[in-house]
């Protein structure tokens, strides 16, 4: 079950057909998500925004992780190599020299990275830039192998990544990690910029002909092949792509949190970006984003279970961790009663929700 | 006498100890309809797959319109003009029938990456092109009616036709088509004798098919190569097949053969 099969308003029109009609929703629904990020900016405390901030983080890198795991078919776990690569680069390319030097005690920061100092647009592209490399460099190893191995393969270069972080003191100040990291106080606005930017991208991208590419070596790589589709390329375009998109968010997210350190980017952040699409559902670009928007406000709303109360007269002290076995539960329960997902393979569009809106009652 | 359009020269191929092909020799000229025969586990198959780049050759050589192709990856042999099937039908089977058709065009496609996502004019153009040219190969194959169906939704006989219509649109001049008929019932099976017949007259495409059902072939192939375990027996017109003795043995050797294509009549 999935959400587009428990209301499935029956055939929709043709895409074409409403295209025109679909691109003002789109540009309303923007509108829509600039006044409510005006709202969480002016009315709701720096606690709201900051979680607005990272949900967006998370949708950007869910959607992205999305385009190889969901709908290239591509178990790859290398996701916290990527943010971790836009983190350092866009917080080494930002901090201005005097805080780096502050924060360099042991080593000094290497040359050119000790005197740079560009504006965050800049530095946020080049760490893209620099983390679509990365995955470019890492695409020739692990696309030698598929499935499981594949897994492995991104498991161990993520650790990789980890461990450089760790060791290189003169570029990423190991262990200690990066301090003071400028705040940006505008992050809401970059973030949630990004993030329609890179929904936009991903979206189209998955309905083109190369996202169908992709898709049909979801479904068989070697019917690909043989239908004339460059299957290693193929495969390198969605793993860098993601890299790009994740870079960036991974600069992000340092702005947001201000310190960084290489125990950030463990294997836990895949881990929670891997549960997020298979929540929204693997192949689903909106899937992911929605399942990434439930998941990080859900952790927050789930608080209030943590909190002492008052069960029929009863009263129960609060339980720290219960937050999580919740979450667990509806993991499960998600599991059981939507294997494939809230969206499924689907992805949300105007013509779903505008046909489930307009049929009134109970289908016959 | 026409082009040539393939050669193939000694191909060989072993799994292990087992020799799935052993020293092919066939030449199909352009507009030639051909088949493959043989019994099960005959080799048929392993020689698709060899000429397709899917499986490693160990010996021999395959020219495909004057150039060597052993060694090449199969989406290159693809573009340069030979599409497949397959005998057990690897259609994307969550993409949708229309999909699975547009796949098929995606490794000719011009557009590049950036104004696929931007939607820019050369990228409409062409998907606009691509949707008519797509929506014509639906028609031709008779599933005009299915196009938003999931793939592996479809009967069969409909999956079947749909490889088609998918390594159609690759834009082959050779297709290789792996027991097309196999599932289909005796009207279908017509259909696709007459589909078939129409893609090499009027579309002037090169076919060639394995096949088992024996009164598709004999009636459909103007020229028939027969292995068993992996060598050529026999070859020549469906007369001149019907009546070898050596083909007559190879499948009364696999008894059941016989009984379901009604293989000899001799
Ligand atoms: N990839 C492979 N690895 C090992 N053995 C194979 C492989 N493909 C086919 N074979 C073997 O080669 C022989 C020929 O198979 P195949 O070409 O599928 O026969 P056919 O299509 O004529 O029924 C069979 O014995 C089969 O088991
Ligand atoms: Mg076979």
């Amino acid at each position: 079950m999935s959400l587009r099969e428990i209301f499935s308003p029956g055939p929709l029109p043709p895409a074409h057909l409403t295209r025109r009609r679909d691109f003002w929703l789109s540009l309303m629904g923007i509108m829509l998500l600039a006044g409510l990020l005006m709202g969480v900016e002016r009315l709701a405390g720096g606690y709201w925004v900051h979680m607005t901030c990272l949900a967006g983080i998370y949708l950007v890198l869910a959607s992205g992780y999305n385009l190889v795991n969901g709908v290239t078919g591509q178990f790859s776990l290398a996701p916290n190599a990527f943010v971790a690569c836009g983190a350092y680069v866009t917080s080494l390319l930002t901090m201005a020299p005097a805080e780096k030097a502050l924060n360099f005690i042991l080593e000094p920061l290497v040359w050119p990275l000790s005197v740079i100092h560009l504006p965050l647009g800049l530095a946020l592209v080049i760490a893209g830039l620099v983390t679509a490399l990365m995955a470019f460099g890492m695409g020739f190893t692990v696309f030698r192998v598929r499935g499981d191995y594949l897994a492995i393969v991104t498991l161990g270069l993520g650790e990789v990544i980890r461990v450089v972080a760790n060791n290189a003191q003169g570029v990423t100040n190991g262990p200690l990690g990066l301090k003071g990291i400028p705040h940006l106080t505008n992050n809401l606005w970059w973030t949630w910029g990004l993030a329609v930017v890179a929904l936009f991208v991903l979206t189209r991208l998955a309905k083109s002909s190369y996202g169908l590419a992709l898709k049909a070596i979801r479904e068989d790589e070697g019917a690909a092949e043989s239908m004339g589709i460059n299957v290693f390329w193929h495969k390198m375009l969605a793993f860098t792509t993601d890299a790009f998109l994740e870079g960036m968010a991974g600069g992000l997210l340092a702005q947001l949190i201000t310190t960084i350190s290489p125990s950030l980017f463990t294997f836990f952040l895949t881990f929670n970006l891997l549960i997020i699409i298979v929540v929204g559902g693997l192949g689903s670009m909106t899937g992911a984003a929605l399942a990434a928007l439930l998941i990080t406000f859900g952790g927050e709303w789930l608080r209030v279970v943590e909190e002492p109360m008052s069960l029929l007269g009863l009263s129960v002290p609060g339980i720290p961790g219960m937050r999580m076995v919740i979450f667990s539960l509806l993991l499960m329960a998600c599991m059981i009663f939507m294997r494939r997902g809230l969206l499924g393979k689907s992805e949300f569009s105007w013509r779903w929700l505008l046909a489930v809106l307009s049929r009134r009652g109970p289908r016959p | 006498m026409s082009r040539e359009i393939l050669r193939v020269a000694g191909l060989t191929c072993r799994f292990g100890g087992l020799m799935a092909v052993d020293g092919l020799d066939l030449t199909l000229r352009a507009g030639d309809l051909a088949g493959l025969i043989g019994p099960n586990g005959a080799g048929k198959t392993t020689v698709f797959n060899l000429l397709t780049g899917r499986v490693g050759a160990t010996e021999g050589a395959v020219s495909f319109q004057g150039q060597a192709v052993l060694g090449l990856k199969s989406h290159q042999i693809n573009r340069l003009g030979m599409g497949r099937t397959f005998q057990n039908i690897r259609l994307f089977g969550e993409l949708s029938v229309l999909s699975n058709v547009l796949v098929g065009f995606h490794g000719r496609l011009e557009a590049s990456f950036l104004s696929a996502i931007f939607r820019l004019p050369a990228y409409r153009r062409e998907e606009r092109r691509v949707l008519a040219r797509a929506a014509e190969l639906l028609e031709l194959v008779g599933l005009q009616d299915l196009a938003r169906e999931r793939a592996g939704s479809l009967a069969y006989g409909q999956q079947r036709l749909l490889e088609i219509a998918r390594a159609l649109a690759t834009g082959p001049s050779l297709l290789l088509l792996d027991e097309p008929a196999a599932g289909m019932n005796p009207q279908e099976t017509a259909n696709l004798a007459g589909l078939v017949r129409r893609l090499r007259d009027d579309m002037g495409l090169t076919v060639l098919l394995i096949e088992h059902d024996m009164r598709f072939v004999m009636s459909l192939c103007e020229h028939i190569t027969v292995l068993d375990y992996g060598k050529v027996i026999a070859r020549g017109t469906p007369e001149e097949v019907r009546g070898d003795p050596a083909v007559i043995q190879a499948y009364l050797g696999a008894g059941l053969e016989l009984g379901q294509g009604e293989a000899v009549h001799a």
